[in-house]
C-alpha cells in the first residue's frame, strides 16, 4: 500500500501537470501481461552468465591455434581435446580434485559442526559474560583477513607439522567460523525456548537436545553454512598455496595457477581444467538447487 | 539413533585422518634420498620432466621430485624452514632478497661454478651478494631486443638500422607504405616497461653504473645528485616518446600482450619489442614467420648498440636444505654440456657457460654476436624494486603524463624508499 500513495506524490512534486492524469484511479491490468523491461533485462542478466560459460566450454575444445587467434565465439573447428589431456597430466588432475574435495569436505564439515556447537552455546548463555564476550570475539575475527596473518600462520602450522591439506582445513574452519557462528546465532533465537523445554522434561539431556531437537531445526541454516564453506574452501587460492608444503598435496586451484603466466597464453588448457575443476560444483548444484537457493536467501532476511 | 549419528561422525573424521596418513606417507621409503627440485617455467616443464626422469634412471643414489608449483609456494617454504633442495628459477629482486639474507649456500666450490662466464658476474652481483659466497649461477641467460618481420622489411626494402636516425628513417618509410612500424601492446603495462623503457634506456645510459652511483645517493638522489632518473632517463624517455607516439599501430592503448602476439604473427607490424618469449606464442598462429631480431638504436653510434639480457633462470641451493650434498650432484649434472646447451637451446635463451658453442636459432641470430662480446644490460624496469611501481609510471608517460614530472616522482620514491631502509 505505501508504494501505491507515495509513488504520485513524487510524480507531483516532479512535475505538477502531470499529477491530474495520475490521480485518477488507476485500472488493475486483470490479464497477465508480458513485463518487457523486466524481460529484458532477466536476459541481460542471464547472458552475462551464459556467455562466459559458452565461451569457456567452446575455448576448452579449440586447438591451440584456434585459441589464440582473437575469436573468442567461434565455435570450436576442428574439434579437440587436447586441452583436457594436457590439463589432465600437467595438473594431475585425479590428485588435485582429491586434494581439493578432501579440504573442501573437512571445511564444510567442521565449520557446520563447530560452528553449531559454538551458537547453540553462545545463545542459550547470553546473559553470561564469557558467553557474550566470546561471540564478540569470534566475530572479531572477520576483521582479519588471511594475507594479514599469512606469515605467522605458515611458521606456526609449519612447526606443528601441519602443512599439509589438514591445516588448512583448520585454519579455513576458523576464518568460516565467525560469520557461520554469526548466521547459526541470528537463527538460533527464532526457534522459541519451549520446544527445548518440552524435551528437557521428556528427561533429554543437552547433548541430545542438541543433536535431536536443535541441529535437525538448524538444517536449513546448515545448509547456507555448509554453501558458504564449500565455495570459500574449493576456490581458494592462497592459503593452500601458503599452507600446504608438499606439491604432490597441493589442491585443485594452485596447480591450475601454472596456466596463467605473463609470457603465454594457453587458453585451450587453462579453460578445459578450469571447466573440469568447476564440474564438481555445478553438478552439486544441479542436484541440490533447492537447497542451494533457499540457502542463499535463508541469510538474506531475518529469520 | 544417537549412537549411530555419533559413529557416523566419528568414523567420518577418523576417515579423514586416515586419508591425510596415508596420503602424506606417499612420498619417501624408496631407500633413495629424494630431493626436492623447484622448477616453474610452465613452457619449459616437459623438457625437465624428461630431464628429471633421465637423471633418476641413471643412477640410484638420488631421487630428484619436480616440484612446479611456483614462487609464492617457495616463499613461503623458505619462511617455514623447509625450502626447496635445489631451485632453477628466474633471477630477480624477489630471489635476490634470498640472497643478501644469506639463504642460500655457498656454490663457488663446484665444478659447475667453474664453468660460468666471467663477465655475467657484475649482472648477478647487481641483485645484491651475500660476502664470501657465490649463492647462485646463472642457468640460462635470455637476451631480448626489437623483433623484426623480415618479410615486411625486405619487402619495403629496409636493412636492419644500426643508428637512432637509421631507426627513425625506417619507420618513416614504413609508415610512407601504410606500414605500422610497431606493434605496441600498452594496456600490459609490462610490455611497455620491459620493451620500450628498458630497451630506450638501455640503449643510451649504461645501467650498471647508473645503479650503482644511484644505491651509493641513496636518500640524496634527487635534482642535484650525480645520478638521477630526471637527469640521466630524460633523453632515452623522450626519444621513446618520439616512436612512441608517431610509429605504432592505433589501438596500441587497448591492445593486451596477447593481442599483439596475433596482430604480429598475422604481419600487421615491422618491429614488436618484445623478449623471445613472445616468439612461441607468434608461432602458435603462424609457426613459419621469419623473424629476426636487432638491438634498438638510440644513438647516432653504432658502437652503442647492445642488447637487454636477464638470467632467466639461476640454480641455487638454499642453506636450510638437508640434501646439499644430493642437491649439489644433481646440479652438476644440470651442467653437463650437452643437457644445459640442449635446455637453452630449446628454450631461445644463451648458455651462461665459457666455451659453449653459440649455435643459435636464426630468430635470435642478431643479437648473438652482442652476447658474445659482453654488449649487454640489464633492464632498468628490474632493477627498480617492485615496491616502486615503475610499469604504471611508464605507462602513464606513455598514455601522456608528464615525463620530466614523472621521473621527478620516480627519484623522490627512490630517495623515500633508501630512507626507509
Amino acid at each position: 500500500m505505501p508504494e501505491q500513495t507515495t509513488l504520485p506524490t513524487d510524480a507531483r512534486q516532479a512535475a505538477p501537470a502531470a499529477a491530474v492524469g495520475l490521480s485518477r484511479p488507476v485500472p488493475i491490468a486483470k490479464q497477465e501481461r508480458i513485463n518487457w523491461s523486466g524481460t529484458t533485462i532477466l536476459v541481460l542478466c542471464a547472458v552475462t552468465v551464459l556467455l562466459p560459460l559458452y565461451v569457456t566450454v567452446s575455448m576448452a575444445f579449440k586447438t591451440q591455434g584456434q585459441a589464440v587467434d582473437g575469436n573468442a565465439f567461434s565455435l570450436p573447428a576442428p574439434f579437440s581435446v587436447d586441452g583436457f589431456v594436457q590439463a589432465w597430466t600437467l595438473t594431475n588432475f585425479p590428485v588435485g580434485a582429491a586434494m581439493s574435495l578432501l579440504v573442501t569436505a573437512g571445511t564444510v564439515v567442521a565449520t557446520i559442526v563447530l560452528a553449531a556447537f559454538a551458537s547453540y552455546a553462545i545463545v542459550r548463555n547470553w546473559e553470561r559474560r564469557l558467553f557474550r564476550f566470546s561471540f564478540f570475539y569470534l566475530l572479531a575475527a572477520m576483521f582479519i583477513p588471511f594475507p594479514v596473518v599469512a606469515l605467522p600462520q605458515i611458521q606456526l602450522t609449519g612447526r606443528l607439522g601441519l602443512d599439509n591439506p589438514m591445516g588448512v582445513i583448520l585454519l579455513a574452519t576458523m576464518f568460516q567460523l565467525s560469520f557461520s557462528v554469526l548466521l547459526f546465532t541470528a537463527f538460533l533465537r527464532s526457534i522459541p525456548l519451549e520446544l527445548e523445554e518440552s524435551a528437557r522434561i521428556d528427561g533429554a539431556t543437552t547433548w541430545q537436545t542438541f543433536w535431536k531437537l536443535i541441529f535437525p531445526l538448524l538444517a536449513p541454516m546448515s545448509a547456507t553454512v555448509g554453501i558458504f564453506a564449500f565455495l570459500y574452501a574449493w576456490n581458494d587460492f592462497m592459503m593452500p598455496s601458503l599452507i600446504i608444503s608438499d606439491p604432490a598435496l597441493q589442491t585443485l586451484p594452485v596447480r591450475q595457477s601454472l596456466f596463467q603466466t605473463q609470457f603465454s597464453n594457453n587458453y585451450h588448457v587453462s579453460f578445459a581444467s578450469y571447466l573440469m575443476a568447476m564440474a564438481p560444483a555445478i553438478v552439486a548444484y544441479l542436484f541440490t538447487q533447492r537447497w542451494v537457493m533457499a540457502g542463499v536467501t535463508q541469510g538474506a532476511v531475518k529469520g | 539413533m544417537k549412537m549411530t549419528r555419533t559413529k557416523r561422525i566419528g568414523a567420518m573424521g577418523l576417515g579423514l585422518a586416515l586419508l591425510a596418513g596415508l596420503l602424506s606417507g606417499c612420498s619417501g621409503d624408496t631407500g633413495k634420498e629424494t630431493i626436492r627440485f623447484t622448477f616453474s617455467k610452465r613452457e619449459a616443464i616437459g623438457f625437465m620432466t624428461k630431464l628429471v626422469a633421465d637423471y633418476n634412471a641413471s643412477q640410484n643414489k638420488t631421487e630428484v621430485v619436480l616440484d612446479t608449483s611456483g614462487v609464492d609456494v617457495v616463499s613461503a617454504s623458505f619462511v617455514r624452514g623447509n625450502p626447496p633442495d635445489i631451485a632453477l628459477a628466474n633471477y630477480n629482486m624477489e630471489t635476490s632478497r634470498f640472497v643478501q639474507r644469506g639463504a642460500l649456500s655457498d656454490l663457488s666450490g663446484t665444478h659447475a661454478a667453474s664453468l660460468i662466464r666471467e663477465d655475467l658476474k657484475p649482472l648477478m652481483e647487481q641483485y645484491g651478494s651475500y660476502p664470501d659466497r657465490t649463492s647462485a649461477l646463472p642457468y640460462s641467460v635470455m637476451a631480448s631486443s626489437v623483433i623484426y618481420n623480415k618479410e615486411v622489411f625486405a619487402a619495403n626494402n629496409i636493412e636492419v638500422p644500426k643508428t637512432w636516425s637509421e631507426l627513425v628513417a625506417a619507420c618513416e618509410k614504413l609508415k610512407a607504405a601504410g606500414v605500422t612500424p610497431f606493434q605496441a601492446t600498452w594496456k600490459d603495462d609490462w610490455t611497455i616497461a620491459q620493451g620500450w623503457f628498458d630497451y630506450s634506456v638501455g640503449g643510451q645510459v649504461d645501467t650498471l653504473d647508473f645503479f650503482k652511483k644511484l644505491a651509493e645517493e641513496g636518500t640524496d638522489v634527487g635534482p642535484d645528485s650525480s645520478a638521477s632518473f630526471q637527469k640521466d632517463f630524460d633523453q632515452p624517455v623522450a626519444k621513446m616518446l618520439t616512436l612512441a607516439r608517431n610509429y605504432v599501430n592505433k589501438d596500441a592503448a587497448s591492445r593486451a600482450y596477447g593481442d599483439g602476439n596475433l596482430a604480429f604473427s598475422q604481419g600487421k607490424a615491422a618491429m614488436y619489442l618484445q623478449g623471445p618469449w613472445a616468439f612461441s606464442e607468434v608461432a602458435k598462429t603462424a609457426p613459419d614467420l621469419q623473424l629476426g631480431t636487432f638491438p634498438l638504436p638510440m644513438t647516432d653510434n653504432p658502437e652503442d648498440l647492445k642488447v637487454r639480457v636477464n638470467v632467466d633462470l639461476a640454480a641455487w641451493i638454499p642453506e636450510g636444505s638437508k640434501h646439499k650434498d644430493a642437491a649439489q650432484d644433481f646440479l652438476e649434472y644440470l651442467y653437463r654440456p650437452e643437457i644445459i646447451e640442449g635446455y637453452n637451446k630449446s628454450q631461445l635463451g644463451f648458455t651462461p657457460t665459457k666455451d659453449a658453442p653459440v649455435t643459435p636459432d636464426p630468430r635470435i641470430a642478431g643479437m648473438a654476436g652482442y652476447y658474445e662480446q659482453g654488449k649487454v644490460y640489464q633492464g632498468p624496469s628490474v632493477l627498480v624494486p617492485k615496491t616502486i611501481p615503475i610499469m604504471n609510471y611508464t605507462q602513464a608517460v606513455v598514455f601522456g603524463a608528464d615525463p620530466a614530472s614523472t621521473l621527478r616522482t620516480l627519484d623522490a620514491d627512490w630517495a623515500r624508499l633508501a630512507f626507509r631502509q
